[in-house]
């Protein structure tokens, strides 16, 4: 969720919020002859009003298991899981009179902390890493399919380099003619450059020059095309396979650039076109890579947010339940 | 041969299926979330199990209770097999006294109000202000009486000057001394050479160690027969008892002569003797003076013929020159008085508050030839003299030297070692009367202690005591080693 000027009502409201809770607290601390105490009326309101949003923030989770119910704009929830969530760390520093207590409390606190911190994290990150990932990954697609896609890409590479060097003993995918997982054809090439675009405008050039006549297929001589094959077995198809085992230099755009332009000097003319469509499924193999890494970036906190916040809730019920009862 | 991308063709490679396979990212997100709870109340029931209740403890215990950590119920009484919310009286006088404030208190305030544990190693005894200030804070809305103030609230808020300065007392010490005198360098004996006291040269606790600069090992070693019992100040009634007794190094025990006069302020008497007469009640010093001219002049009795000297008559009238005899006990007495008006009227009177006799002229007494001194000439006359030395001595008041000006609070002398005193009794150096009360006011305190982490402490505690531990009561053990460790009694 973006920051921005829709969360102004939030930010007021909550800096308010706080502002009003700090006053509180201070009056009460200062009143207080023996000190803060958790167990004080004023201590226990904190601790029960910090208790409930944190409550309510865990309970984003369920909301999200049921989209369909009409429980309020799902905006409406995240914004009240940051914004509550983050203010249940003061109010519950407030109920403990910002002492960490004994053990379950300490447990608890740091539970929160780390909690309320990675949640601060996430949302940072997903401030920003939505806006890098735009502007980084023009061919991002769905990440849960990026393994698939990027078998397609290989395939499709291995389709594109046999055709213009012969057979070269690659192995096949499960259908045998690979599925073109750029909607690359060479039965039925396209004149013109790639447009990496999903518009309907992209899709509109894409058809008027899917109509151009396709040129000729030159099958190289094996002299010709031994830089290409050498390249293809040693480099690329590696690198599609297992992109991030090794730091291969078509992992990096400018090397990669680098590489494909020494290899466009040792080809002839008619290998230039299918060159350049490996370097594009290169890049596109890149991206996914770097889509892959920015997604893990922009949910991975999640594996300690989530789980922790649960412990936390749980916990937390559980301490309530001993300090009210003794 | 040229690659393009069409929204289709894009479409088209996605698994319409995609979302039913979970992702690595999304398994590792459900086991953590089922595993993080379930750890979290394996530990809870593992600690239940082991009847282990520390874990639900707000925090950890004083340095003092630390041996009980484990064991709530020492202090939350269980009742019923559940432990009390909050640790009774009871449970806390199990071990300690509390002996009450004081009969005017009209709170009687649970030791938890006051000691607050669970706080980590703290100061258990470290009250904070507003406990005292719940009471001392407006005495009088809270319907107490006291002799002290109606509002203090801390040390920096409400707090009155030092009663003893407050009030503008006077030392009533009976001691004469110049401080300023002594502070700046003055002679050691008449002809000595010229020193530099500091305050430390007769300033000093009583368990102090070290070489005293000015004693004088005769006086150190000799017996006195006077009482060296210091005069504290009238304590105000109900004034708090401390608890622990006085460790020597509080307080500044008061000088002594034999360790810090005697080197300069020499008791001599005649000029016959170099030694000085004991440090001691009047009639000792007598006893010695007679012993010692008796002792002189049998063994020189050519003494007892005396040739008056002229030149000692300073009256101006005409001297006959003359010779006179006395007998031993003649000259002894005559010699005894002499010394003794030296004594009573300046040696000992430069220092002690002396009650003594009527100042005679024993030299013109003695060798009067008139009746206009009012004493009978010769030999009749030393008789006269004689006789008076059957008068009785004269007294030496007390010192009443007061020990602590302040029997309300504490304050440790050792504590501020690492000061000179001047920085803290700066009008020891102006003061030119004994009766000036040298205790620096509570400005001077409010330098260091105040509130705030670059300050010393300055809370109430610091200095006063809510228990009479005069009213202390002892403790009759209720629990055994090491069965307190494990819970029992």
């Amino acid at each position: 969720m973006r920051m921005d000027q829709t969360q102004r009502g939030w930010t007021v409201g909550s800096l308010v919020f706080l502002a009003i809770s700090a006053v509180a607290y201070a009056l009460y601390a200062l009143g207080a002859p023996d000190g803060p105490k958790g167990g004080s009326a004023a201590g226990l309101t904190f601790g029960i009003v910090g208790f409930a949003f944190m409550i309510f923030a865990a309970l984003l989770g369920a909301r999200k298991r049921v989209p369909t119910w009409r429980l309020g704009r799902a905006q409406a929830w995240m914004r009240g899981h940051l914004w509550l969530g983050f203010l249940a760390l003061p109010l519950i520093l407030f109920h403990g009179g910002f002492h960490f207590g004994g053990t379950l409390t300490r447990v608890l606190m740091w539970l929160l902390i780390v909690t309320v911190g990675s949640g601060v994290f996430g949302a940072v990150l997903q401030n920003y890493l939505p806006r890098l990932m735009t502007a980084d990954v023009p061919l991002e697609t769905i990440y849960d399919e990026i393994g698939h896609v990027r078998q397609l890409l290989r395939e499709e590479a291995d389709h594109t380099i046999e055709a213009l060097c012969g057979p070269m003993g690659l192995p096949k995918g499960a259908d045998g003619n690979g599925q073109r997982a750029g909607g690359f054809t060479a039965l039925r090439p396209i004149a013109g450059s790639a447009m990496p675009l999903r518009t309907s405008a992209a899709v509109s050039a894409g058809v008027s020059a899917a109509v151009a006549a396709a040129p000729e297929i030159v099958l190289l001589r094996d002299e010709e095309s031994a830089p290409l094959r050498s390249f293809y077995a040693t480099e690329m198809r590696p690198f599609l396979q297992r992109p991030r085992e090794h730091s291969w230099r078509l992992a990096d755009e400018a090397r990669a650039r680098s590489s494909f332009a020494g290899l466009r000097t040792l080809l002839p003319t008619s290998a230039q076109a299918t060159l350049a469509d490996l370097q594009d499924i290169c890049d596109e193999a890149r991206q996914l890579t770097k889509q892959e890494r920015l997604h893990r970036w922009m949910h991975g906190w999640l594996l300690l947010h989530i789980p922790l916040s649960l412990a936390l809730i749980l916990l937390g019920a559980i301490h309530a339940v001993m300090a009210l009862r003794y | 041969m040229a690659r393009t991308r069409t929204t289709k063709k894009v479409a088209q490679r996605i698994n319409l299926d995609y979302f039913k396979r979970a992702t690595p990212l999304k398994r590792a997100k459900v086991w953590l979330s089922v595993l993080a709870p379930l750890l979290a109340l394996g530990w809870i029931a593992w600690r239940g199990f082991a009847r282990d209740s520390r874990v639900y403890s707000s925090g950890r215990l004083s340095a003092v209770h630390a041996v009980i950590e484990k064991q709530c119920a020492a202090c939350h009484l269980e009742k019923a097999g559940v432990f009390a919310a909050k640790a009774e009286n009871r449970a806390c006088l199990d071990c300690h006294d509390g002996p009450a404030h004081h009969s005017a208190k009209i709170a009687e305030p649970q030791c938890g109000t006051c000691h607050v544990e669970h706080r980590g190693r703290v100061n258990l005894s470290a009250a904070r202000n507003q406990t005292c200030a719940s009471c001392h804070g407006d005495l009088r809305a809270a319907g107490g009486t006291s002799n002290y103030g109606n509002n203090i609230r801390g040390f920096e808020d409400g707090h009155p000057e030092f009663a003893v300065l407050r009030e503008k007392m006077l030392d009533r010490g009976t001691i004469k001394l110049n401080h300023q005198l002594h502070m700046k360098p003055i002679k050691k004996s008449a002809n000595g050479p010229e020193v530099q006291l500091v305050c430390g040269d007769c300033h000093r606790t009583a368990a102090a160690k070290g070489a005293w600069p000015y004693a004088d090992e005769k006086y150190v070693s000799a017996k006195i027969t006077y009482s060296e019992k210091d005069e504290l100040m009238p304590v105000k009634a109900e004034t708090m008892a401390a608890r622990h007794p006085r460790t020597d190094r509080e307080l500044m025990a008061p000088p002594k002569f034999a360790t810090t006069c005697a080197a300069c302020h020499l008791l001599t008497f005649d000029k016959r003797f170099e030694e000085g007469v004991p440090h001691d009640e009047p009639g000792v010093v007598h006893a010695f003076v007679v012993k010692k001219f008796t002792e002189y002049i049998a063994t020189h009795p050519n003494e007892l013929r005396e040739i008056r000297d002229p030149d000692r008559a300073l009256t101006g009238r005409r001297m006959v020159p003359s010779v006179q005899t006395l007998t031993s006990a003649q000259w002894v007495a005559e010699k005894t008085m002499v010394a003794e008006e030296l004594l009573w009227h300046k040696t000992c009177a430069q220092c002690h508050t002396i009650s003594t006799s009527p100042l005679y002229d024993t030299f013109l007494a003695r060798w009067s030839t008139g009746g206009s001194t009012g004493f009978r000439a010769g030999a009749a006359g030393v008789a006269a003299l004689a006789e008076s030395l059957k008068l009785p001595v004269p007294t030496v008041a007390g010192s009443k030297t007061t020990q602590k000006w302040m029997p309300h609070a504490r304050f440790d002398h050792d504590a501020h070692r690492g000061f000179t005193c001047q920085s803290c009794h700066e009008k020891a150096l102006k003061s030119t009367e004994a009766s000036d009360v040298l205790l620096p006011g509570i400005a001077t305190c409010q330098k260091c202690h105040a509130p705030g982490p670059d300050h010393a402490e300055s809370r109430c505690f610091e200095c006063h005591t809510y228990h009479d531990w005069a009213k202390r009561k002892e403790v009759t053990p209720k629990f055994t080693l090491p069965v307190l460790r494990t819970g029992g009694k």
